[in-house]
């Protein structure tokens, strides 16, 4: 980062808070930069220029001027607004799933353009993709391997052996896949059906999430593999993912 | 717990500062100014002020009808036969109520959900007052006519409005939402490309 006291930033918004009585705190990614917290001076009023920039899923270049505490947005430009991801409970539930995973995998001013990549074209992905439910496990499986986490799924994390076919368990705290011979007695080893194994596999050979064939997946087996990369997320989070739980109640509303 | 960081200051006055300090938006010089008029109010003042806090915390209950903070239930608006007992207006918050109270433009009756559905900070259905809003609009021999859904603009006050309408679709109640476009003494180059769509969608012919 140069020391200038002004610099811009194509980010990605993640979410934002009131602070004092007219200003915003915004959390955006941004790809050159990583997650950043910005300060929005009077962008609650309904006259400000930033009002309407700054809302969650939004993809904006900012002007921002560095700040003794806090640096502070100037100016902000919508480069695109992801309607599709705003219209509607269920649509906003998943582009808010990918704003906190990015936000919770994502540490301040440690900049990862493919990760905003990602980001970015997973939420453009949600408004336009047939199969959202697999855009999203896509985009799990990704940002686990951009972010360092990702887990083993063609051999034994214990031995180093080939997995064969139907022979394989998973251990989230041991890295993945195991044989059956292995298994180590202080991480908890789950079964994994070989079409979820499959499936996670092309998940993480598929080169862009646009990239993703037309595939209908049986419920149980989406199911699965969503689970399978939950625990896998929430192990590395440390916590659980609070719009997860959006995401069921939405599919019953 | 008494904070350790306000040197050469009497404990009650520590004490003040640290309460004070823990209120929304009130930061520790805030707080210290604040704290340094209330010691200087004349006792009446101080002890009114004490006594309002005690009062609206202890007598304060939520209106079984609208949700609304009241002294009884049911609140005022609720009780009032000249409201419009066919319409109802959801906002989220007790201010949002009182700014369109202010408009004198709207007589209906309200619901106050005190809060808003959000998935990033784990709040659902049932941390808000909607249970209570369909029941009270599913009941046998509701009135209800017309449902305004007055949720901010907002990612979360759109989910929230779309919620609603879809839970309430299929009980005759018209679902309306309020208008959303360019603010009195905004500009257009500064709006941003939602609100400037919106508003074009929105437009209306000029009599």
């Amino acid at each position: 980062m140069t020391s200038t006291r002004t610099y811009r930033a194509l980010g990605l918004t993640l979410r934002r808070s009131p602070m004092r009585e007219a200003d915003l705190l915004s959390v955006m990614y941004t790809r050159e930069y990583g997650k950043l917290e910005l300060l929005a001076r009077g962008a609650q009023r309904l006259t400000s220029k930033l009002m309407g920039h700054l809302e969650p899923l939004t993809l904006v270049r900012v002007s921002v001027a560095r700040g003794r505490s806090m640096d502070q947005v100037t100016e902000a430009e919508v480069v695109d607004a992801f309607p599709a991801v705003k219209s509607g409970y269920e649509n906003s539930a998943r582009g808010l799933y990918v704003a906190e995973l990015v936000d919770g995998f994502s540490a301040l001013s440690a900049a990862n353009a493919e990760l905003f990549d990602l980001a970015v074209q997973t939420l453009a992905a949600l408004g336009t993709a047939g199969n959202t439910d697999l855009a999203l496990r896509y985009f799990d499986l990704q940002l686990l391997r951009l972010s360092g986490f990702l887990p083993e799924l063609y051999v034994c994390v214990e031995c180093g052996e080939e997995l064969e076919p139907d022979r394989h368990r998973f251990a989230v705290g041991a890295g993945g896949t195991l044989c059956p011979d292995c298994g180590p007695t202080d991480v908890v080893v789950r079964p994994l059906s070989l079409s979820a194994l499959k499936l996670l596999r092309l998940l993480h050979r598929t080169e862009s999430v646009g990239a993703l064939p037309e595939l209908s997946v049986p419920p149980p087996l989406e199911r699965e593999v969503r689970d399978t990369l939950a625990a896998t997320l929430q192990y590395w989070l440390d916590r659980r993912i609070r719009s997860q739980e959006f995401l069921e109640t939405a599919k019953f509303v | 717990m008494v904070s350790e960081y306000n040197p050469g200051t009497a404990r009650s006055l520590s004490r003040l500062i640290d309460e004070l300090n823990r209120l929304p938006g009130i930061g520790p010089k805030s707080a210290q100014r604040i704290a340094d008029h209330v010691i200087r109010l004349p006792g009446e003042d101080a002890r009114s002020l004490a006594d309002a806090i005690l009062e609206a915390r202890d007598s304060l209950v939520f209106c079984e009808q609208c949700r609304n903070l009241t002294d009884a239930s049911p609140c005022e608006i609720c009780s009032n036969p000249q409201r419009n007992q066919e319409q109802i207006c959801v906002v989220e918050e007790r201010r949002d109520l009182v700014a369109l109270e202010r408009t004198h433009a709207y007589r209906g009756l309200y619901h106050v959900l005190h809060g808003v559905l959000s998935p990033l900070n784990g709040v659902g259905p049932e941390d808000i007052h909607l249970p209570q809003l369909f029941e009270r609009l599913r009941e046998t021999g509701s009135p209800f006519q017309e449902l305004i859904v007055a949720t901010n603009p907002t990612l979360e006050g759109d989910a929230t409005a779309d919620f609603i309408s879809r839970r309430l679709g299929g009980t005759g109640i018209h679902i309306t939402r309020l208008a959303r476009g360019l603010p009195v003494g905004g500009s257009l180059e500064f709006a941003d490309e939602t609100t400037l769509s919106r508003a074009l969608a929105g437009r209306s012919a000029l009599e």
